[in-house]
């Protein structure tokens, strides 16, 4: 459904005339008249208003009784009265009824000084309590999980808690329990209330009954301060809030931006900020001293490091992690392409797409924006999951179906948490997704003959194919794709790219509003540094390069085979992130010189690196990033760095001018005015200019600087086969939203920690004599991990998926293809 | 043409009267007082007796039966503080270490004597009574940062050194 245009009506509020868009609640519309009306249980990001708490009452001129202002729509010639004794009576008397069963805890209590039942009562209240009775006791305070605690008595049953779970992350998991006074939240068999993003209740809660037990006491309002940046642990990169004590993060809020994050977070964005403040954090640079990381000073590490570049010289390869800003990559690539004269550098973990096909993928007449996920008439979710890739990103999905009947239809190889709610859903095997988009293809195009040849080779059902594509073309022409970026991994990552842009062209209008691709990139700023020219064929701005250089994978094999003497590593421990990692386990290995900006030092940094530069946190770096759909946002220090920790760019300039090519930056917006002048389709952007809600550059009119580059259609080629399951399994891998550093690492997410699991179906685990829960143990080509069996109804038979991004038996220590499957 | 009016020029005794009039009517002050004996007090042998409202240093109190300690570490005193001067950091009891009677207990109360005003509104503001104004007012010492008040030094039954006034004193 798109967006739809509202209309503007006139009503009148306590004798004033009043504009306000049409079937605005009157709620929100007395804001436009300067009229406070006071809610408890309405939240408008929750959807449908319940009417639960009564405190909203207004008079209405024509209706005898007093209604509800967070449920009756506002109607052109209403007249509505606030300030009359009426509902002052019934104000006061809501908040009687209310108090009565509440504790007197407000110096205790955690919401104390934020809390809306004690300003509403200031404000509405009667200010005399006639209750003498005993109130009603509950235990308290309980965990409802690892991370929220739970204080029954406090809870005004204003139902946002419940109807956050069961209407927006759909999790079915909170629930109402018993009648009348004796209700309570609970789950249904009081089972912890761990969900991905159970955190948003805590922000939700009208009162201090449900309370961040990482939080708990650690602050009061008047002590902090809220400090707004990009929470960049994944490409969603939702706008947050740090709150600040004494130079430390103590929580994170969400900052609502209907273009990014509709005001929610996931549990990792909102928790993993311990991660910040852990004493394993590197707050020194270090040098690897007959085999010992030791601190150095800061002059000693840069020099130890330009010294090992230079001698490596063209010979050195660079990646950088998701996290790295836009103005890290900037840098790096003139440090390597400049200073190194290296062009072996890369952002991707999954091999090299062609100047022309990221140009035709990212074209801004083919981006599609979030807020299109709501709106589209039909969403086609293909090769990822968006509660792993891009948490909140899941949320405005269910919000499109929910809301505005969105037709979902999910094409992946593992079984989606979307699945439940898709008009269509196609399975097919992992790394298959150039063959599916290919019978995708053929299916949209009438082309009936081929689309059963092509969905064999994808390991898909053709009948699957085919509802799959009359959903896409029935729903109307709203079409946004979400893929993965894992889609165009692979040697063959380009055949898919292609297809993709063929299915695009059937079913998307090039130019049109609310239509287009999304990619979820497998780094959270994944986009912004292939536009800054971290990209071994392609320059700041997608530029042409005169010989382009080595992609990651190829690094790796160079640096194994001893090609490569030097690497930097930017933010990026490929042991964790990147495939492959006996091959890497060698290049690290063989390389001279490993140097690496790094806040933790994760296996791979603590056996390899030479030198470790100690990177930033999110919450004291300073740059921009780029969201998937274009968007520039800012990242804003809240908290100065720890001991010895410099601004990277700082460190990245400095190794650049000991490597004589001086970028003649000397502060942070310096090195981002640099940027932007150096990049066509950013010319202009001032930092100011993207303030606190960035700005999507595909909206600019620079963006018609983006290279120009054929979207297709283009001529296929056949697709390869995927491998046939002979008794052995298909490997599918996953990253899931746990599997991070800054999970482990932030002492209330530990319990989150992923492990890896073994998923298979049923079927498969009978034939292997493996049950759910058996230690097994996946091989293949003489490596292998171990893993607990889960077995799952969903998988489709011949697969197993296993984790990667686990500090363990991560997944990307197989080979992908056929792997054996045995009891351990 | 301004033409100026004087007065005649005073006489002999009229001249000394203006010359040490003042100054003899400041002496018969001085010299009034010097029957009176002297007022000086030796401090610090010797002291002021204050009000029984004065607000001198604070004191944090306990429950006398359970000997848990009254504040809850609500951190309102420091809401309330004019003067910015106190800090708190709230941890929460548990069962092992019951500190507070509440679900909460100051972890860290600090109060920076040298940057308070003694204004008392600390006091108004404690939901627990748990502080409240002494009369203690010597508090000087040689280091600023020993002005700093702990919650062990707050907590300390305090050496009475001021006397306090009696009534109708
Ligand atoms: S929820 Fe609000 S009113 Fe209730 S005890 Fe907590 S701070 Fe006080
Ligand atoms: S726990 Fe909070 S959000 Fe949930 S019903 Fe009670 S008051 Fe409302
Ligand atoms: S969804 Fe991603 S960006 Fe948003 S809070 Fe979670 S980790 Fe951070
Ligand atoms: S007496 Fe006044 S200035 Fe001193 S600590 Fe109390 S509130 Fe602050
Ligand atoms: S806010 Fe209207 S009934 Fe709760």
């Amino acid at each position: 459904m798109p967006k739809p245009a509202a209309e503007t009506i006139t009503f009148t509020l306590d004798g004033l005339e009043v504009d306000s868009p049409a079937g605005l609640m009157l709620a929100d519309a007395a804001k436009l008249g300067d009229v406070e009306i006071p809610v408890f249980c309405y939240e408008p990001k929750l959807g449908q208003p319940v009417g639960a708490c009564r405190m909203c009452l207004v008079e209405i001129e024509g209706i005898p009784k007093l209604q509800t202002a967070c449920s009756t729509p506002v109607r052109d010639g209403m007249v509505v009265l606030t300030q009359t004794d009426r509902v002052k009576e019934a104000q006061e008397a809501i908040l009687e009824f209310l108090l009565i069963n509440h504790p007197l805890d407000c110096p205790v209590c955690d919401k104390g000084g934020e809390c809306p039942l004690q300003d509403i009562t200031m404000g509405w209240g009667g200010g005399r309590s006639r209750f003498i009775e005993p109130k009603r006791h509950f235990v308290k305070p309980l965990a409802l999980s690892p991370l929220i605690a739970i204080d029954r008595e406090r809870c005004i049953l204003c139902y946002r808690c419940v109807r956050f779970s069961q209407e927006i992350s759909e999790d079915y998991q909170l629930v109402l329990q018993e009648r009348g006074a004796h209700s309570y939240v609970s789950t249904f068999d009081g089972h912890p209330y761990v969900a991905p993003f159970s955190g948003n209740i805590i922000e939700l809660c009208p009162v201090g009954a449900l309370t961040s037990q990482a939080y708990r006491f650690r602050a009061r309002p008047w002590d902090v301060e809220g400090s707004g940046s990009v929470c960049t642990l994944c490409p969603a990169q939702c706008n947050v809030e740090f709150t600040v004590r004494d130079e430390r993060v103590m929580r994170v809020l969400a900052r609502d931006h209907a273009g990014v994050d509709d005001g929610w977070l996931c549990d990792k964005g909102r928790f993993a900020y311990q991660s910040v403040h852990v004493d394993s954090r590197v707050t020194h640079p270090l040098l690897r001293v007959d085999g010992e990381l030791v601190p150095v000073s800061w002059d000693r590490a840069l020099d130890e490091a330009a010294a090992g570049l230079r001698s490596a010289g063209a010979d050195t390869g660079a990646i950088a992690g998701g996290e790295s800003t836009n103005e890290e990559g900037f840098l790096l690539a003139h440090l390597m392409r400049g200073g190194l004269s290296s062009s072996h550098l890369d952002s991707r973990t999954g091999g090299t797409l062609s100047r022309d096909l990221h140009a035709a993928l990212h074209a801004p007449q083919r981006q599609a924006c979030v807020e299109d996920l709501e709106f589209a008439h039909a969403l086609l979710v293909l090769d990822c999951e968006p509660v792993d890739d891009a948490p909140v990103l899941d949320l405005r999905i269910r919000k499109g179906i929910r809301r505005n009947a969105v037709k979902l239809a999910v094409a992946t190889s593992r079984p989606s948490s979307l699945d439940p709610n898709a008009a269509a859903v196609a399975r097919f095997a992992p790394g298959a997704g150039e063959a599916f988009c290919a019978a995708l293809n053929a299916a949209l195009g009438g082309e009936d003959t081929v689309v059963d040849e092509l969905a064999a080779a994808a390991g898909a059902d053709p009948a699957e194919v085919q509802a799959l594509a009359a959903v896409l073309t029935d729903a109307g022409e709203d079409v946004v794709i979400v893929y993965g970026e894992r889609l165009t991994h692979g040697p063959r990552g380009e055949h898919a790219a292609r297809a993709l842009l063929n299915v695009a062209g059937r079913v998307i209008t090039a130019g049109h509003d609310g239509c287009g691709l999304l990619e979820l990139p497998a780094g959270a700023n994944g986009r912004g540094l292939r536009e800054v020219g971290v990209l071994p064929n392609a320059g700041p701005g997608l530029t042409p390069v005169t010989s382009p250089g080595l992609d990651s994978g190829g690094i790796a094999a160079a640096a194994a085979s001893n090609q490569i003497e030097a690497l930097y590593l930017l933010h990026v421990d490929p042991l964790r992130d990147m495939p492959n990692r006996r091959l890497w386990k060698k290049a690290l290995a063989r390389a001279t010189m490993v140097i690496a900006h790094a806040a933790f030092l994760t296996d791979g940094l603590w056996e390899h690196a030479n030198v470790v530069f100690p990177a930033e946190s999110y919450a004291e770096k300073e740059g921009t990033v780029t969201h998937p759909d274009g968007r520039v946002q800012r990242l804003r220090p809240a908290i100065s760095r720890p001991d010895a920790v410099r601004g990277e760019w700082q460190v990245l300039a400095d190794l650049c001018k000991r490597l004589d090519h001086d970028p003649g930056v000397l502060t942070g917006p310096m090195t981002s005015a640099t940027l932007f002048a150096a990049i066509p389709f950013l010319a202009g952007l001032t930092l100011d200019e993207i303030g606190g809600r960035g700005v999507r550059w595909p909206e600019r009119p620079q963006a018609a600087a983006w290279p120009q580059a054929d979207g297709g259609p283009f001529g296929l080629e056949a697709p390869p086969f995927a491998p046939t399951p002979n008794g052995d399994l298909r490997l599918g891998t996953f990253r899931s939203i746990w599997a991070a550093p800054e999970v482990e690492l932030s002492p209330a997410l530990k319990f989150l920690r992923a492990h890896q699991r073994a998923e298979l179906c049923p079927a498969d685990a009978q034939r292997l004599g493996v049950a759910h829960g058996d230690q097994v143990t996946v091989s293949s080509n003489g490596s292998q991990v171990n893993a607990i069996a889960s077995l799952r109804a969903s998988v489709p038979g011949g697969t197993v998926f296993l984790e990667s991004g686990l500090e363990q038996d991560s997944a990307s220590e197989l080979d992908a293809g056929l792997v054996e499957i045995t009891r351990a | 043409m301004l033409i100026v009016q004087r007065p005649s020029p005073p006489g002999a005794a009229g001249g000394t009267y203006r010359a040490f009039g003042e100054t003899l009517r400041g002496m018969k002050t001085t010299l009034a007082r010097v029957i009176e004996g002297p007022k000086t007090i030796s401090y610090p042998e010797e002291k002021v007796p204050v009000y029984p409202r004065f607000r001198g240093r604070h004191k944090l109190h306990r429950f006398e039966d359970s000997g848990l300690e009254k504040c809850v570490g609500c951190s309102l005193c420091a809401a309330a503080c004019p003067a910015d001067c106190i800090r708190v950091v709230a941890a929460e009891n548990t069962p092992e270490n019951r500190v507070s009677a509440g679900e909460r207990y100051a972890a860290v109360y600090e109060i920076n004597l040298a940057r308070c005003i003694f204004c008392g509104y600390c006091e108004v503001a404690c939901p627990f009574d748990a502080i409240t104004m002494g009369q203690d007012y010597e508090m000087s010492d040689y280091n600023r940062s020993d002005l700093i008040f702990t919650k062990e030094m707050l907590l300390d039954e305090p050496l009475e050194r001021t006397p306090l006034r009696n009534d109708g004193e």
